[in-house]
């Protein structure tokens, strides 16, 4: 029988050093990205150009979808509720407000920790397992501004750009549900959706954009070096790195809307 | 490293000196490159106070050789040090460039 | 060789009261080593007596728990980052599982060192990755990625790569292991053929003893986690240790046992 409180203590001191290491790994990202170049050993920006390809182009289609249907479903949902206030209208600056602060940042960050964390561990986590990343290591060049540096600058570029279209393409979800069902003028639903919006409703979505890119980058990058044991470990790792990214977003979504909630910034 | 030139009747005699190596190749590539651009093509490198010549080294003569010859010049290596013979024969450069024992041979031979 | 002729000759790799320890598991327990320049040097022993980890010490990649590593006259043992990388741009390494970038062709696995280390064009650099993978055979390979290569043919473009910015040392990790023997008898004469054309130390890890007896200057059996004897494959050969004898004769019965179970059999099926 393992004595409880040990085990807790375990637990918690084993924790703390993923944390830290986590941390450790942010700090050296951000010294290789400053100190890189000015050491002429700036990550190659044609690495940078190939990630954010991936992480951000080839995601387009895929959060395309995903808000345009989350924006004609809270149209409908809220048109629900509005219709029985006679403020139909609102349904406008309610898909575009809602796009804007939580759902455009949130939801594009699920999709892109599904197709791009969870690819970054799976290819790191390989590299790990196959001893690429210690051959790195002997030829004199470091993973992490190798590997991570580009990875990071990707998805901090890309996701909040990302986020900008997924805000548009909500919007243009609720206006299909406004026109054709709803029957609202089209010039004054987009006039409403926009006239409503202010500009801290945009910047803080984008704010989160960018700490999502960082939770995901930084997650998926830490658990693929960490990989060990062979190909099923490769398998574990990527479904760590999902499930980890997937509940950091949640919960440093939920921190910075209280920050923004209560400051009045 | 040191690359000193000198010009006799149309004919370049580069007279190189120290090791050509992965931090000097660099240098003496663009040595070279300089006199290519000039359209000078007939080439003569001396490499008598040369002590070691690494792949980088190798890699740097053959290119200035493939330059060279797409101007329709010509390329004479003289003065090499058994050393240096040995690496050039071992990486079966010997069978490419033009070695010659001394600087007058190869000045002659243009 | 006598001591006097030893002394003369320049030390490039020396480690001294090497112990390293994972948890409370003594993996190497005191290791006392001197590579010469030139010589092929062969680290023999057993799967987990510890030789892989000797290697990964020796270039700084793993640290030890006490115990120093002198690597090209520098020592290594409290190195990290770029000061480490200075001695590891001087050296070579060729992996077990060949370690090749997936995502890189062959010519561009040969290289990147290259490409991320030196000045030179590019032009220049494609000249020598010719030159490396004429080499070991593989000239005209350039384009075609690892996946399409054969087990064989990936270890030598790890050792192509290794070899791309004329290291004085070259380590192999059980470069035999996995081949078959007549692939294997090719890597061992590239490995003697390489130290002789580029003049380089070579250490070999290995247990593969055909290998070691046609590669080796002077050969280290290790076992447990210490060095047994240190001698040429002559010496070797005609050791008097019952265990070196048992492990070049490949024999099951010996000191060695290969049974590790604890306790009594009996009482574990009655209990």
């Amino acid at each position: 029988m393992k004595n409880p409180i040990r085990e807790t203590g375990r637990v918690t001191l084993k924790l703390m050093a993923h944390v830290t290491a986590i941390l450790a790994l942010l700090y050296s990202t951000i010294s290789w990205s400053v100190m890189g170049p000015l050491r002429g050993k700036a990550a190659r920006r044609q690495s940078i150009f190939e990630q954010m390809v991936f992480a951000g182009v080839q995601s387009i289609v895929i959060v395309f979808f995903i808000s345009l249907f989350t924006g004609i479903v809270i149209a409908m949902q809220s048109a629900y509720q509005l219709k029985q206030l006679g403020a139909l209208i609102y349904v406008a600056p309610m898909v575009s407000i809602s796009m804007a602060r939580e759902l455009g940042p949130v939801f594009t960050a699920l999709v892109v920790t599904g197709r791009v964390g969870s690819a970054i561990t799976a290819e790191l986590g390989t590299m790990k397992v196959s001893e690429q990343i210690e051959a790195l290591e002997t030829i004199a060049l470091d993973p992490v501004r190798f590997l991570v540096v580009p990875r990071f600058w990707a998805l901090m570029i890309m996701l909040p750009c990302l986020t900008v279209m997924a805000d548009l393409v909500g919007i243009l979800g609720g206006l299909i549900v406004g026109v054709f069902n709803l029957e609202l003028n089209a010039y004054r639903y987009i006039s409403f959706s926009f006239d409503l919006l202010t500009w801290k409703d945009v910047w803080t979505g984008l704010l989160k954009a960018s700490a999502f890119a960082g939770v995901i980058s930084l997650i998926s990058c830490y658990v693929g070096l960490d990989t060990r044991g062979g190909a099923e470990g490769v398998g574990r790792a990527t479904t760590l790195s999902v499930v980890i990214s997937f509940i950091l977003i949640v919960l440093v979504d939920c921190v910075l809307t209280g920050l923004f909630y209560f400051s009045n910034v | 490293m040191q690359i000193n030139l000198e010009e006799m009747g149309g004919i370049s005699v580069f007279r190189v000196s120290g090791d050509i190596d992965i931090n000097s190749s660099p240098d003496v590539k663009k040595s070279f490159d300089k006199a290519i651009n000039a359209k000078k093509n007939k080439v003569v490198i001396n490499l008598k106070d040369v002590g070691y010549v690494d792949s980088s080294g190798l890699a740097t003569l053959v290119e200035i050789f493939k330059n060279l010859r797409s101007l329709g010049g010509k390329l004479k290596l003289t003065n090499l040090s058994g050393k240096v013979k040995g690496l050039f024969e071992i990486t079966k450069l010997d069978k490419l460039f033009d070695i010659l024992p001394e600087e007058k041979d190869a000045i002659a031979s243009f | 060789m006598s001591d006097k002729a030893a002394n003369e000759r320049e030390v490039v790799i020396e480690v001294k009261d090497l112990v390293r320890r994972f948890g409370n598991r003594t993996v190497l327990n005191g290791i006392n080593l001197k590579i010469y320049r030139g010589e092929t040097f062969v680290i023999m022993g057993g799967s987990g007596c510890g030789k892989s980890t000797l290697l990964r010490h020796i270039i700084g990649n793993l640290k030890p728990t006490s115990g120093r590593v002198i690597l090209l006259g520098e020592d290594i043992t409290d190195r990290y980052g770029s000061e480490l990388d200075k001695v590891r741009k001087k050296i070579g390494m060729s992996f077990q599982s060949s370690a090749l970038f997936d995502s890189m062709t062959v010519g561009e696995n040969v290289s990147l060192p290259l490409r991320e280390h030196t000045r030179l064009d590019k032009s220049v650099i494609d000249i020598m990755v010719t030159m490396k993978l004429e080499l070991v055979g593989l000239r005209g390979f350039e384009n075609l990625l690892p996946s399409e290569l054969s087990g064989g043919m990936k270890k030598r473009v790890g050792l192509a790569r290794a070899i791309a910015m004329d290291p004085q040392i070259i380590f192999y990790d059980e470069p035999t292991a996995g081949l078959d023997p007549i692939v294997a008898a090719v890597v061992d004469k590239l490995i003697v053929d390489l130290s002789k054309k580029l003049q380089v130390t070579s250490v070999v890890v290995t247990h593969d003893m055909k290998s070691v007896m046609s590669i080796a200057d002077r050969i280290a059996m290790l076992y447990e986690g210490r060095v047994l004897e240190v001698g040429t494959p002559g010496e070797i050969t005609n050791s008097r240790n019952e265990i070196v004898q048992q492990f070049i004769n490949g024999s099951p019965d010996g000191p060695v046992r290969f049974f590790q179970q604890k306790g009594d059999y009996l009482d574990d099926l009655t209990q």
